[in-house]
């Protein structure tokens, strides 16, 4: 497998939406079919690319090993004291999603291909300008770098939502918008304070997320009353802002609003994507930087994780309207992944890096699925649809489908990752805590099971109105060409490649899990050794570990 | 016939039915009404490699069975096509974490490695119990398929059909041939999806796609019990694997119904754990084979095809909660509580079925309480925890396989040509117009009665005498020392000893009066299961005299040319009539069932193989199961022999119970009432919640700034003017803070 260069490979990947929207910017005098097919075509050969550079990464035993590949170092900023680069490169945390993002990109691009009629041109740049933020965020190994992308996700999407979105979009928008921000301004905040730390103690600024976790590991934030919890304190200024891009219950509402009122590419890649910016910030940087803030967390992050199961699928079971309904679905989903997380073993924790991709296309599936019904019947009202299946089989083959995956049928993806959550849930509660956490475990554990149950409940009553019993329809809007309302050429190929996943990890889990498996650990072993330490010096105290005591970081700033 | 490997074989079995399936979904449209062609002959072709593979081990078992009926476990080491998943160093027993947890929950872990992988394969095993179970799956299978041809011809959904046959009977075999735990859970869940898309077939009917969402949702809270008990296993055990495995360093981890366990006699926890597992699955196995309390969904399933019903709801998929408990048959009997137990659910819900099936006007409504009813009896049967009872239970498996496949085709046949009206009391007279169905549904109801020689007699007989043999034990001493009018003759058995030894250890550990305690419980569950026989054969009976006795009548929707079948669909009645009445007779008289399932590794666990007795036919018990049967069907003629269907029934006579039963125990509207309006309430609530609160606190943060900002504002009043004197008033402010500094 040698290509050119992996770094410049990443790159290019990178960078390739970016051109296809000056492409597409450019073709804009020529018309809608002009712009979206360059768009079609920029996501494509940036999907080509990135499932090319998946491939050679998984071809290079660095990647078995938990090491990055394909680094780009662009040494910014280097000095005696400043020691900033720009650094790129994948690792097994990031692969799935990086590989996602593309395909996802593609799906976003499909959908919209006769959603979007207003101001193409916009609109596609945009989307692509989006994909570009969504593949640096994954690639990012460097704080600065990682914010500025993450960030850069947000823009395009509150203008996505704002101006193609539907009756509220403006309300949607500025929620999604200062919510996140507000969020994440606070996980910048904690991330400096890890950058300060290091600084004060090395004398020498560096950005790089591996050398920051490789200080913390040596030299961590403090976790006693004389430190000031300064390592809890940073916890929390982390978790701000990746729990409200889980999001994680109670700080999701900015969501089902999101969803509900964005364009179908849009949800596409909020639900596919976006979301799971914050589980990879937690993957990413609260748990190897923070392990034992982490590990003190845990108990009650796992608790709103399972609460958050229980709870999103209350709530999607009476919603009146289809996409808010697969909204919460998402909210239910993502409650999984938390839990998985912070169960902090080995299995549950693989389990929650998979169910990441799980969702991922499963809800993007749905909501893709959701947007096109509406393009056909002008509305999202489940009480105003039935029998879809009579006159949309295949739509409502797609529709199973995703449904069957998100409930976690066995043989579809969906299952693996829930019921490596739960089997790694019920091992945390079963022999992986000290006596007094036991029943907390234990219950929060059974209930994320009865999860599973309200699950199905929901999703299969809304096929069952939606899709099966007499034939309903609302009234058309003007005049419909009489033809027919199955699946038509460019959704098929939105939605072809999704099916193509969903099957083959429901198959063949261990192809996906296997090369990421190091990563994972690696990045996860330092907080499930802290929580294993926590539980050991049962009854617990807030002083965990005791740390010699150390200066301010502030004050230690030259 | 090819030489085939028998390995080759097993993965056949599941993958020709695969095949066919994929190629109905990809061609269905090309073939138009040929469309069940690829579904019928990879049935065939399955039936084909699954007899031989019985005939095969049936032959391997013969040779190595010693004289003195202690069998010896006779399996094939298991195909693995593809590592599903592995995850290194997953799993670390309870004692490598350093935690004190008591020993309940570290007792099995002890010499295990301090880290296991989770490595899950797609194993596929074969040994007796799969051998039987696939024989069954494949043979009712395709004569279900076959029937089909005529039954669903003209349907706008034909090919759909035969591709879901096809893939329910690929899910069905590799649910019983499947050789670890998250294997069998993953078909587990798969034959329900199947049976989901089945029983919405017709999606149109809105009573179609509620009833398919209610067999899933009820199933699914059965597998809430078998997700956590895989998981508990897991836990306990170390894998999930049934069989044996090698570790990476060579050394060796022994799978949960692997030989080296099996072999050990302390191999399996007992205790809160051990029996938590056992319950857990038992709810499982009440799901998916619709027993007190989660039964509710199998009478509403009748809304989906009637071949359907025959093969998924009657024959096959409901019954693989039997097989269940069989396959861990090691892991119950070291439970003896939750044996206990799942002979009370069976009795129970074979009891409840049975007093329900006898007052139902809906001819597939009567045989799903019958199905519900009879398998109760295989749960009452797997109960008794003793080798005798797991055989038994097996036995009445294969034999309800075929009458039940038999007598809901024949039920189809009536649908058919009665224009889809299936309410008994709208035709009568019926044989006069279908012979055959008349007479071959006679068959099978007379085999679902319990009469001698068809098949229901022999395997129900067997099913009496295990509960019989735990009520009253002393019966089965050499001594006769027990009161005559109990025991019963022909059981001349040295076992009793290794009951009370092996099977009721924990009970007469615990207290003295405990064995007699269970004892009592058999005796009454006994008495209910024969009480039960005379039900059976009441409603069964009811229900031919309603259909095919009395002056002819055929409603409206049949048209004037009501009709004996084609030969399509009669011919597999046939063949399954022939099924009904041979096959009791022959496997009973042979103990070629018996002996053969002795030799399934499971059922060779010490605590299971001690219970071992010799083969015996229980004329007392005969005699008593017919005397009920018979008692059964005089009260049906008496009620219903050539009488108008429609005419008045001896049911009212049964005043306030004949309410109880027509609404079957008012147990939809508990549910109703104590979980969904509850659970919706509450999820109203959460909603509102939701909006209101939780979204409303986020709206009050936001205001918080705006607010500030219309204060604020007012500042910027845009004159030139006012900023100015701001400025100049901040100025002189920083002026005098700057003085007051340099004068201190």
């Amino acid at each position: 497998m040698n290509g050119f260069d992996t770094k410049i490979h990443l790159l290019l990947t990178i960078i390739a939406p970016l051109v296809g929207g000056v492409v597409a910017w450019a073709l804009g005098s020529r018309g809608l079919s002009a712009v979206r097919q360059s768009a079609a075509v920029s996501t494509l050969a940036t999907l080509g690319l990135a499932g090319w550079l998946v491939i050679r990464a998984l071809a290079d035993p660095a990647l078995a090993a938990g090491l990055p590949v394909a680094l780009v170092e662009v040494p910014w900023l280097t000095g005696d004291f400043f020691n900033v680069s720009l650094s790129l490169g994948l690792d097994g945390l990031s692969l799935w999603m990086f590989g996602l993002s593309a395909l996802l990109s593609v799906t976003a691009v499909f959908v919209s291909w006769e959603a979007v009629t207003d101001r193409p041109v916009g609109f596609y740049c945009l989307l692509l300008v989006l994909e570009s933020a969504m593949l640096g965020v994954f690639a990012a190994r460097d704080i600065l770098l990682f914010y500025v992308f993450f960030e850069f996700t947000l823009v395009p999407l509150f203008f996505l939502i704002g101006i193609w979105g539907h009756e509220e979009r403006r309300k949607a928008a500025v929620k999604f918008f200062i919510y996140t921000l507000a969020g994440s301004l606070l996980t910048f905040l904690g991330l400096l304070v890890i950058v300060l730390w290091s600084t004060a103690h090395t004398n020498i600024v560096t950005f790089d997320i591996e050398t920051l976790t490789d200080h913390m590991r040596t030299d961590p934030l403090p976790m006693t009353a004389a430190g000031g919890y300064l390592q809890m304190v940073v916890f929390l200024a982390l978790l701000a802002g990746f729990a409200v891009k889980v999001p994680i219950v109670p700080l999701h509402t900015w969501l089902p609003l999101a969803h509900v009122e964005a364009p179908t590419g849009g949800s596409v890649d909020l639900a596919g994507v976006l979301l799971k910016i914050g589980i990879y910030g937690f993957l990413r940087f609260s748990m190897p930087m923070l392990p034992e803030a982490t590990a003190v967390a845990a108990p009650w992050l796992f608790a709103l994780g399972a609460a958050g199961i229980i709870y999103g699928a209350l709530v999607a079971l009476v919603q009146t309207d289809l996409k808010r309904l697969v909204a919460y679905s998402s909210v239910s989903h993502m409650g999984y992944v938390v839990m998985g997380l912070f169960a902090l073993t080995p299995v549950a924790i693989e389990g929650a890096n998979i169910q990441l991709i799980n969702h991922g296309l499963a809800s993007a599936g749905l909501f893709a699925i959701v947007g096109m019904l509406y393009e056909r019947f002008h509305t999202r009202s489940i009480a105003n649809l039935g029998g879809i299946a009579a006159k949309a089989p295949w739509l409502a083959v797609f529709f199973m489908l995703f449904t069957f995956s998100s409930i976690g049928l066995p043989g579809l993806n969906g299952f693996v990752g829930e019921f490596m959550i739960l089997a790694g849930s019920f091992q945390r509660a079963w022999s992986g805590v000290s006596a007094a956490w036991q029943t907390w475990y234990l219950s929060l554990a059974v209930l994320a099971v009865v999860g599973v149950v309200l699950g199905a409940w929901y999703m299969l009553w809304a096929v069952q109105r939606v899709f099966f019993g007499p034939s309903r329809e609302p009234p058309r809007h003007g005049e419909e060409p009489a033809e027919s309302l199955d699946i038509r050429r460019h959704e098929l190929v939105a939605l072809a490649p999704l099916a193509v996943f969903v099957l083959w990890i429901g198959l063949a889990p261990g192809t996906f899990l296997g090369p990421v498996s190091a990563s994972v650990r690696e990045t996860t072993g330092e907080a499930a050794i802290a929580f294993a330490a926590r539980m050991a010096e049962e009854p617990a105290t807030a002083d965990i570990v005791e740390r010699p005591t150390s200066p301010s970081p502030l004050a230690v700033l030259p | 016939m090819v030489d085939l490997d028998p390995k080759t074989l097993l993965v056949l079995v599941p993958a020709l039915p695969l095949a066919g399936a994929i190629l109905t979904v990809a061609l269905g449209r090309l073939l138009g009404p040929r469309a069940h062609w690829p579904a019928v002959l990879s049935i065939a072709a399955a039936a084909v490699a699954a007899v031989t593979l019985l005939v095969g081990l049936g032959r391997e078992v013969a040779s190595s069975a010693d004289h003195d009926h202690a069998a010896s476990p006779v399996e094939l080491t298991p195909v693995t096509l593809w590592q599903w998943a592995s995850i290194p160093d997953a799993y670390q027993p309870a004692a490598a974490t350093g935690l004190d947890l008591g020993d309940d929950l570290t007792a099995k872990a002890e010499g295990l490695p301090a880290a296991i992988p989770f490595t899950i394969g797609i194993d596929l095993r074969l040994d007796p119990l799969t051998a039987v179970m696939l024989a069954v799956i494949t043979c009712v299978g395709l004569l279900v398929a076959i029937y089909s041809i005529g039954y669903m011809h003209d349907d706008p959904g034909y090919p759909r059909f035969f591709a879901l046959v096809a893939a329910f009977v690929f899910s069905m075999a590799m649910l019983v041939a499947a050789s670890n735990f998250l294997l069998v859970y993953v078909f587990w869940e798969a034959v329900g999806a199947c049976s989901y898309l089945l029983i919405g077939f017709w999606f149109r009917k809105p009573s179609a796609s509620a009833a398919a969402k209610k067999a899933f949702l009820v199933n699914r809270v059965g597998d809430f019990g078998l997700a956590v008990a895989v998981f508990l296993l897991w836990m306990t055990y170390g894998t999930l694997n049934f069989h044996d495995t090698l570790l990476a360093d060579g050394s060796p981890l022994p799978g949960i119904l692997g030989m080296e366990r099996l072999a050990d006699p302390s191999g399996y926890v007992a205790g809160g754990v051990g029996t938590a597992i056992c319950l857990l699955l038992l709810l499982a196995a009440c799901g998916k084979s619709a027993q007190l309390p989660l039964h509710v969904w199998l009478p509403d399933a009748m809304e989906g095809p009637t071949p359907a019903s025959a093969l998924i709801h009657a024959a096959t998929m409901v019954t693989a909660g039997v097989y269940l408990v069989a396959r861990c048959a090691p892991l119950y009997v070291a439970c003896p509580a939750a044996l206990t137990v799942v002979s009370i659910v069976g009795a129970t819900t074979a009891l409840v079925a049975a007093l329900i099936g006898t007052v139902q006007n809906d001819l597939k409504r009567v045989l799903a309480y019958s199905t519900i009813s009879q398998l109760g009896y295989m749960f009452a049967s797997l109960g008794t925890g003793t080798l005798l009872g797991f055989t038994a239970a097996i036995f009445h498996l294969v034999t309800h396989a075929f009458f039940k496949a038999l007598l809901f085709l024949g039920a189809g046949s009536v649908m058919h040509a009665m224009g889809g009206v299936i309410d008994m009391r709208r035709f009568g007279g019926l044989r006069r117009v279908m012979p055959i169905t008349a007479a071959t549904f006679l068959v099978g109801s007379l085999a679902l009665a319990g009469i001698a020689p068809f098949a229901g007699f022999f395997s129900k007989d067997e099913i009496l005498a295990s509960l019989h043999a735990r009520g009253w034990p002393d019966a089965h001493t050499e001594h006769h020392d027990a009161d005559p009018h109990e025991g019963h003759a022909g059981l001349d058995l040295p076992a009793a000893a290794a009951f009370q030894a092996v099977s009721f250890r924990s009970e007469s550990d615990g207290s003295a009066g405990g064995a007699d305690e269970s004892a009592s419980t058999f005796r009454t569950l006994y008495w209910m299961s024969l009480f039960t026989a005379f039900l059976t054969a009441f409603y069964t009976f009811r229900a031919v005299f309603m259909t095919f006795t009395g002056p002819t009548r055929v409603p409206d929707e049949a048209g004037h040319h009501a009709h004996e079948s084609p030969p399509v669909m009669t011919w597999p009645l046939i063949v399954l009539a022939v099924a009904a009445t041979v096959s009791g007779w022959w496997l009973f008289s042979t103990h070629a069932l018996a002996d053969f399932l002795a030799a399934t590794p499971s059922l060779t666990a010490p605590a299971v193989a001690a219970t071992a007795t010799p083969h015996a036919f229980h004329l007392d018990l005969a005699l008593q199961g017919t005397f009920a049967a018979v008692a059964g069907i005089v009260l049906a003629a008496a009620g219903h022999f050539g009488r108008r269907s429609d005419g008045p029934q001896p049911e009212r006579y049964l005043g306030p119970f004949e309410t109880l039963f027509a609404h079957r125990f008012f147990i939809d509207e508990i549910y109703t009432a104590l979980i969904v309006r509850p659970l919706e309430f509450v999820a109203m609530l959460s909603a509102w919640f939701d909006r209101s609160v939780v979204d409303g606190l986020v709206d009050f943060v936001a205001r918080i700034p705006w607010g500030i900002g219309a204060v604020v504002r007012r500042l910027q009043s845009g004159l030139v003017q006012r900023y100015a004197v701001a400025g100049a008033l901040g100025t002189l402010l920083i002026v005098l803070m700057l003085a007051w500094r340099l004068r201190g």
